[in-house]
């Protein structure tokens, strides 16, 4: 873009202004693009939102109301008490946490010890990018096996403990990235005054790649809170997520559910919809290796 | 360096002791289960049947590839959706990007905004659109209705040609953000030099791309596609909700298959011999993404 505005060749007068109109044909056409991309893309949203909002007589009726006539939160309310929605809301948004915060915990030493002192070397890390490519059907199968051994389906720990360790590969990608972009220099005035390695690492590495940490983590927690096949095979009627609720409404058909489906869709997507603008700048090594697949 | 003068001051069991928990948690959480799991596929362990299981050696492998039909299928099934979902999206991916990278106001906001279907769980993205696909108050044919595309009540998984596109459309609609992203992020590494040079040289715009753009968007469209391919082997969550695999078996993936082996049929051993080929195909695939990057490291450097 800024190429074609920056680069004045000497032209004619009445080339420039024929480049002028081309330009402007030009730009109109890509906002016009943007434009069609943007409703392809958000369109499915905007619908989802638009149905959880509506009354049966909207439902219904012919031809189709795009926009609610009276919005109600009925259908939420009906998902939340009917469906224990609330529940499973609170599942996801616990086991998310957890899963996030212990996966930090454990993945910030090791990627300190990658990026400082080059533990491992290349094998180590070539052994974390293949497990990050590990699919989940092949750790689901002896897991569950596991886990019915030791009581630990329908059991939050078990799930915490496996979206834990199943992020840290990725983790401590991503945070070797943001510790290798950390000033030694710092670190090092810190050593040489005495500090230990575990103290620097608390008191003067975390509060400066804060950041970076926060980055990680909303990526820990969006990944956690979309995984679906750990989660509806190990956990029951107490300990379901978000993710299994959904698939309580597929039954019957397409035509049935709409009203509680698309709110607990609605609450399904939220952290996407923050996580997106919050997370802009990171999208692209986040989502590259990062999973918010299930 | 830097890094030297900080190592003298380690200590031997530092490094390790640092690296320690990790190492530890993912041999007890996801080492050891890979290898009870190669261990089970070489058993005959049927839950259905009993606790009871022997060595049966390579048979549940063997019976996979030479005699299971329905795998063989599965094979073919999560072929037939890679290869069309992939071409569209990285065309509608570079599509996009390209239009981005002419916009310089807003460009950050649209971008976000064009982002969020690869943020939402494949489970939520095919909640979303089955309901949209419904045939009596589905959005899609709502709409046809309204624009007179379609006049009856239409159903889009009523055959498995139909239901494979259908599959498409979303995995389209869910990872096309992805592929833009990453394309988009390349677009700008190209030097501006490059497209001054070009104009000053009087190409036109199609020789711009195609004697710039392209060549030095090859890579990162084959890193791209390596990523949503070693994905989208895996496909399951979207196939769970929009089919369950039907109609008949044709929308049956790799995955699904698996999982309804093992948790549907419960014959454990021969669904871990089955992940196994899965963990084969990634792994091959995983190789060449690497390949490939090590390739870019090499020219970029």
């Amino acid at each position: 873009m800024s190429a074609v505005v920056t680069a004045t060749p000497l032209v004619t007068v009445r080339r420039a202004n024929r480049h002028r109109v081309q330009r402007g044909l030009a730009g109109l056409l890509t906002y016009l693009g943007l434009a069609l991309a943007l409703v392809f893309f958000l369109g499915p949203f905007f619908w989802i939102v638009t149905t959880s909002l509506k009354g049966n007589e909207d439902f219904f009726a012919y031809p189709p109301v795009w926009v609610p006539s009276e919005p109600s939160l009925a259908h939420y309310g009906r998902l939340f008490t009917h469906s224990s929605g609330a529940r499973y809301f609170t599942n996801s948004l616990v086991i998310s946490s957890l899963s996030m915060l212990a996966a930090l915990v454990v993945s910030l030493p090791t990627a300190y010890s990658i990026a400082r002192w080059r533990f491992g070397g290349g094998f180590l890390s070539t052994v974390l990018l293949v497990l990050r490519m590990l699919p989940a059907i092949a750790l689901i199968i002896p897991v569950y096996l596991m886990y019915k051994l030791l009581g630990l389906t329908n059991n939050y720990l078990g799930l915490v403990a496996l979206y834990t360790v199943v992020y840290i590969p990725f983790a401590v990608w991503l945070l070797v990235g943001f510790l290798r972009d950390f000033p030694v220099e710092i670190e090092e005035a810190a050593l040489i005054d005495g500090c230990s390695r575990l103290r620097a690492l608390i008191r003067v590495v975390i509060p400066i790649i804060a950041p970076g940490l926060a980055v990680v983590a909303l990526f820990a927690f969006i990944a956690t809170w979309n995984e679906f096949l750990f989660a509806i095979v190990l956990t029951g009627i107490e300990t379901k997520t978000m993710m299994v609720l959904v698939t309580s409404f597929t039954s019957g058909g397409t035509d049935t559910f709409y009203g509680e489906a698309s709110a607990s869709v609605v609450l399904g997507v939220l952290p996407a919809f923050a996580v997106a603008f919050f997370l802009q700048r990171y999208l692209v090594k986040g989502l590259a290796l990062g999973g918010t697949k299930g | 360096m830097r890094v030297s003068a900080l190592a003298l001051k380690r200590k031997q069991w530092e490094p390790f002791a640092f690296a320690s928990p990790s190492l530890l948690l993912i041999s007890l959480v996801i080492v050891f289960p890979l290898g009870y799991s190669f261990y089970l596929s070489l058993r005959n362990f049927d839950l259905s049947v009993g606790p009871d299981h022997e060595f049966v050696g390579l048979r549940n492998y063997s019976e996979a590839l030479l005699q299971d039909g329905r795998f063989l299928g599965s094979v073919w099934n999560t072929a037939v959706i890679i290869a069309p979902a992939l071409i569209a999206e990285l065309l509608l991916g570079l599509g996009i990007a390209l239009l981005l990278s002419r916009v310089s106001r807003g460009r950050p906001v649209v971008t976000a905004l064009l982002a969020i279907p690869a943020m939402v769980s494949p489970v939520m993205a095919a909640m979303a659109w089955r309901m949209m696909f419904g045939v009596k108050f589905g959005a899609i044919n709502n709409l046809g209705r309204q624009l007179g595309i379609i006049d009856v009540y239409f159903d889009w998984f009523a055959t498995p040609a139909l239901s494979i596109l259908s599959v498409v459309l979303v995995e389209v609609w869910h990872n096309t953000p992805f592929m833009m992203l990453v394309l988009l992020a390349g677009l700008q590494s190209i030097p501006q030099e490059l497209y001054q040079a070009a104009k000053a040289d009087g190409a036109t715009a199609w020789q711009t791309f195609w004697f710039i753009t392209l060549p030095l968007l090859k890579f990162t469209m084959a890193v791209g596609v390596m990523i949503r391919m070693i994905d989208l082997t895996k496909l399951f969550g979207l196939i769970f909700i929009l089919t369950f695999g039907g109609p008949g078996g044709a929308t049956e993936t790799l995955a699904f298959n698996t999982y309804l082996v093992g948790f549907k049929d419960f014959r454990m051993s021969y669904a871990a011999a089955l992940s196994y080929v899965i963990v084969l195909a990634v792994l091959a695939l995983t190789l060449v993404f690497m390949w490939i990057s090590r390739h870019r490291e090499a020219r970029t450097a």
